[in-house]
């Protein structure tokens, strides 16, 4: 029976709030900072002049950019970051599982970090890292300790998604491991491993995603120092657009070039995974 | 169970609840008063302030008494006062001012009163100060009102007035009484940083303004001063530098005891990369590595939060910070302030200024009720009630002839010197403040850690001097940017 208009609309009717809300606080916003960052803005005195591609060759090829040496320190957390947390998260969550009591109370205390406030942690591990080996003073160490406090935070999070993950595994699979006479590791390099990829690949891309954006403990702790060894690309956006008179449209400029980055990172990183998963739904 | 009315009654209740909270807190002033709503007096005044009533008592008094004693001169007047961290005024005030819900007056850091006003925020005041030239003195808020030193940040270089300074601000050396009275007991030079009472005896609780003679002695005097351990390592220090974040203030007021300038007055070029700076940079890090008469560099550590633990002869701090070190400390007050003594370059004892303004938007809507209190703040009266709730010295020279001014410094020695350290201060760099200290902060802090390595040829640059000329130069990237935008604001404004 052929449908009628009305209910040929009603699932676009459906999804209309929140697309609605995305269109207007997602795309619209993103719309505005791409037209901003081809000029010289500024958040009161609006746009002064167009700049065209001026913004972009000051941020890649300006002597006073920091644009390239704050995407390689982005880019060094990002690394530290991905491989903490699936260092800590996966194990963590295996443990979880395997807890015969108290799974949820572990849970629950894994997952704290994750609801309290970025600026609170802040605080308390800047005292941390400066009573405890003065972490945040060397150029060497206050980097890999601002990528300890992320993996500390969001290792609960990433922890309970393994967990689903986990969850959502076929027992037969494990008892047909354990007939044909696999021991733990075997099972889980040939059974946890390849039936977690899609989890893999969700925690590894938000990982990536967050970490590209860390600000709140560099803002807090470090202010890109010492000797901006800790300069990421969002604080020098924050300081550029909220810090300096005029300079809304370089900062704008910065991060759209960000966004490309992530972009590009979990593109390739997609295509890597897609080609190589073993399972699918 | 819930009747299906009951429910639809319950939600209907809560969406009103909520839509109602929303519209309240959406409304604009024009709404509100068009509405009616909330209106206590005809006039609304909007203040935003980083002190907060909610900081301490002190700050929490030093609001009530003004907010008392102007809305009683000022019956038609409300006053709302609304906080807003240092950190976050220039984004709240772009939105504010954006979204149509300005406050009408604020207190302006010289960090961003310039900017604040060239991108049009804030209104020119110079109309109302030539139709004030009548007012009583200690009503009068108009130049000659003032020091010299706070008179500063508040204007064009043209001559336009955009606010009106409400105290004033310098750094300057604060020196442990105590740790220099036991000193003194058995060094003749320690001593003599002590003025004589009139009977000859030693007045161990001041210390004289110019009794640091230059930068030898300073460096001989705080090396008296400092207690090592048997590895020689420091366990109280002669004198405190840091090289994170705050480190580079201190190479301003240096700088000026060496004759020289952080920039030019026109905000047109860095002249800190001057023989003068390189010194003054030098002697800095030498107090560190060579005289070692600092503790180490901890970031955690405040030089202010050493001094008030008695671990440190002398710090570099403001002008204002003696209420706050009493209170930090329960009540110690025997400390005292000096400018800096001048290097091989300097003539007399320097340091800098800085005056923190009360400013009008250019969105206030109630321009006469602002005036009246800038007038009341900036007069006579309010700087009478910040040195009475908040212990701040003035920036008028009127302050310093009352009875208030000579009893806040018998009350607390302390200030003896303070007003002499505002007199003799070059003016704070004033141009795009913060993108500066975002492009210079991070060189001064490189030289501070890495001095040995620098002067031995393996560290991040060749020289003391190569290290500032770079910083100089990328702060001149600063001004020339800062001064094409400003062009094309006045350009859009019609104003050039």
């Amino acid at each position: 029976m052929p449908q009628s208009v009305g209910q040929k609309l009603l699932p676009y009717l459906y999804v209309a709030p929140a697309l609605g809300v995305a269109c207007l606080f997602s795309f619209v916003s993103m719309g505005i900072s791409l037209w901003v960052s081809f000029h010289h803005y500024d958040a009161f005195a609006g746009s002064s002049a167009y700049a065209g591609l001026e913004n972009y060759r000051r941020a890649l090829f300006e002597q006073d950019s920091y644009f390239w040496l704050a995407m390689r320190h982005t880019l060094v957390y990002v690394g530290l970051s991905v491989a903490g947390v699936l260092i800590t998260s996966l194990p963590l969550a295996l443990l979880c599982l395997r807890a015969r009591y108290w799974q949820s109370l572990f849970r629950t205390l894994y997952f704290l970090p994750s609801i309290t406030p970025g600026v609170v942690l802040a605080l308390v591990f800047f005292h941390i890292f400066g009573n405890y080996g003065q972490l945040l003073d060397r150029t060497w160490s206050a980097l890999p300790a601002l990528a300890l406090l992320g993996i500390w935070a969001g290792a609960g999070y990433n922890m309970v998604i393994f967990l689903a993950g986990l969850t959502e595994i076929p027992q037969f699979l494990y008892d047909a491991a354990h007939v044909d006479g696999a021991n733990r590791w075997q099972q889980f390099r040939h059974v946890t491993s390849p039936m977690l990829s899609n989890t893999l690949i969700f925690v590894t891309v938000m990982t990536i995603i967050g970490s590209f954006q860390v600000f709140t403990s560099v803002y807090i702790m470090t202010s890109g120092g010492p000797e901006r060894s800790t300069e990421v690309i969002a604080y020098s956006i924050f300081i550029n657009a909220f810090a300096v008179a005029g300079q809304m449209g370089y900062a704008s400029a910065l991060a759209w070039l960000l966004f490309a980055v992530i972009f590009i990172f979990v593109f390739v990183q997609m295509r890597i995974f897609r080609s190589r998963r073993v399972y699918d739904e | 169970m819930i009747s299906p009315w009951r429910r639809f009654g319950l939600i209907a209740l809560i969406a009103v609840v909520l839509v109602g909270v929303f519209l309240r807190a959406g409304m604009t002033r024009q709404l509100r008063e068009r509405l009616g709503v909330g209106k206590v007096r005809p006039v609304e005044l909007r203040v935003w302030d980083w002190w907060s009533a909610s900081s301490n008592e002190e700050y929490g008094d030093y609001f009530t008494a003004l907010e008392a004693a102007f809305e009683a001169e000022n019956p038609d007047v409300d006053v709302v006062y609304q906080i807003v961290p240092f950190g976050n005024y220039v984004q709240k005030l772009s939105t504010a001012m954006v979204g149509d819900t300005p406050p009408d007056v604020f207190q302006a850091s010289v960090y961003w009163a310039e900017g604040f006003y060239q991108r049009g925020m804030l209104r020119p005041l110079t109309d109302y100060l030539e139709a004030d030239v009548d007012a009583a003195p200690a009503d009068f808020i108009g130049k000659s009102a003032f020091l010299p030193s706070a008179w500063r940040h508040n204007h064009t270089q043209s001559g336009v007035v955009y606010g009106i300074p409400q105290i004033i601000d310098a750094s300057c050396l604060v020196w442990n009484l105590d740790i220099l009275e036991a000193a003194a007991a058995s060094d003749e030079e320690i001593r003599d940083l002590f003025p004589r009472n009139v009977d000859g005896s030693v007045d161990y609780e001041h210390i004289r303004f110019d009794g640091i003679r230059d930068w030898d002695h300073f460096r001989r005097v705080t090396n008296k001063l400092t207690v090592r351990d048997v590895s020689g390592e420091v366990t109280r220090a002669g004198f405190v530098l840091s090289a994170y974040g705050s480190g580079a203030g201190m190479f301003s007021p240096w700088l000026a005891s060496n004759g020289g300038s952080y920039q030019d007055s026109a905000g047109t070029r860095a002249l800190f990369a001057s023989p003068n700076g390189i010194e003054a940079m030098e002697f800095m890090a030498r107090l560190f590595w060579v005289d070692k008469v600092c503790p180490p560099f901890r970031r955690e550590m405040t030089d202010g939060e050493l001094f008030q633990e008695r671990r440190a002869a002398c710090v570099v701090a403001g002008t204002w910070s003696g209420k706050d070190i009493t209170r930090n400390s329960l009540g110690w007050e025997h400390f005292g302030k000096t400018a800096f003594p001048p290097g091989p370059r300097g003539v007399g004892p320097r340091t800098v200024t800085w005056g923190n303004m009360l400013v009008i938007t250019r969105r206030c809507e109630n321009v006469d009720a602002a005036w009246r209190y800038l007038k009341f703040v900036c007069g006579l009266h309010g700087n009478l009630m910040r040195s009475k709730h908040l212990g701040y010295n003035g920036p008028r020279h009127d302050f310093y002839e009352t009875e208030r001014w000579q009893q806040a410094q018998l009350e607390r020695p302390y200030l003896s010197n303070v007003k002499q350290i505002c007199l003799v201060g070059e003016k704070l760099r004033h141009t795009e403040i913060i993108a500066v200290n975002h492009q210079a902060n991070p060189v001064i802090e490189s030289i501070l850690l890495r001095y040995p390595h620098i002067i031995a040829g393996n560290g991040p640059y060749p020289s003391v001097e190569t290290a500032l000329k770079l910083a100089a130069a990328n702060v001149d990237n600063v001004y020339r940017r800062y001064n094409a935008q400003v062009e094309r604001w006045l350009v859009r404004r019609g104003e050039l």
